[in-house]
């Protein structure tokens, strides 16, 4: 320790490892949160259902999503990037999950919301399933932290029935 | 910079101060406080003040990101956990790098020429016929 260079070295070195250990800690805290995020998800309208000319059916939807994440944040929370998808089985595919609307809350207070939209994303079927098919919306989230692990967990909203003929 | 740098500057200052004639050493006085100011032991610190300036540096450091997580834990605000822990470690290197008096309280005592005069070095001579004898 007998130049500046040497304690410089030393400073910067313990400095950074110490910044790490802190960061750690700080992401380790997440765990202590228990979050109750809630949500509801209704079909206002079918506005389409169609068969395209390559064999697959697609849905047209508006949907009615409201939800309260606001639990879900903590102090090491960077946003939280919640997405919406139509789970459902097909006699070719036992599990299908077609994502229909996403959104990144960046702020605590935005993550109580409720918005009437069109599906963002197109819901095409693998094939011509959908006839009076039964399925799942499960909204998913991913807690993103400023530092450290990231959280996903969903919730799953069961009873959604397409009609039985095309429009 | 280490030791070399300084050690270079004094052999300068030292060979400069050799060019000139006695007069002019006499009208000179001030290179040879530039030869003191120069060598290393009024920049360094002492042995004593390095080890204070290791401990002071990693407490000042651990203190701090204790501080810093508890203030950003309580407010929840992790950018303020940051500004906490960078102050301190600004606030630590103010402290700990220059070189304060309060590190040079214990300056190492050198043996004065005068006294060193009085105990000369051994000779080399005897001891090589001392040793030639046993092989015999």
């Amino acid at each position: 320790m007998h130049s500046f260079g040497y304690r410089a070295n030393a400073l910067l070195t313990f400095s950074l490892t110490i910044l790490a250990l802190i960061c750690a800690m700080a992401s380790l805290s997440d765990n202590l949160n228990s979050p109750s995020p809630t949500a509801t998800v209704q079909i206002l309208n079918v506005n389409r259902f169609q068969k395209k000319s390559s064999g697959d059916d697609e849905v047209g939807l508006t949907l009615d999503i409201s939800a309260d994440l606001q639990s879900l944040f903590t102090w090491n929370t960077k946003q939280v990037f919640v997405f919406l998808a139509a789970e459902y089985s097909t006699p070719r595919n036992s599990l299908n999950q077609v994502s229909l609307w996403d959104g990144i809350i960046p702020l605590k207070e935005d993550a109580k919301f409720s918005t009437k939209t069109k599906n963002k994303y197109r819901f095409i079927d693998q094939g011509s399933n959908l006839r009076g098919r039964d399925f799942n919306m499960t909204l998913h989230w991913h807690v993103m932290p400023k530092t450290g692990k990231m959280f996903a967990d969903k919730l799953v909203l069961p009873g959604f029935r397409l009609p039985e003929s095309y429009r | 910079m280490g030791i070399r740098f300084w050690e270079r500057k004094v052999k300068a200052v030292n060979e400069d101060l050799e060019g000139c004639s006695k007069k002019r050493r006499r009208q000179r006085p001030h290179v040879l406080t530039d030869a003191y100011i120069l060598s290393p032991s009024t920049f360094t610190m002492d042995w004593q003040g390095q080890k204070v300036a290791e401990q002071l540096m990693q407490i000042m450091l651990v203190v701090f990101a204790i501080a810093a997580f508890i203030t950003g834990y309580i407010l929840g605000s992790f950018e303020l956990m940051i500004y906490v822990y960078a102050g301190g470690v600004v606030l630590t290197i103010l402290t700990t790098i220059p070189n304060w008096p309060f590190f040079n309280r214990h300056p190492l005592k050198w043996l004065d020429p005068s006294e060193a005069e009085k105990h000369p070095k051994p000779q080399v001579t005897s001891s090589v016929s001392k040793k030639k004898t046993p092989k015999k």
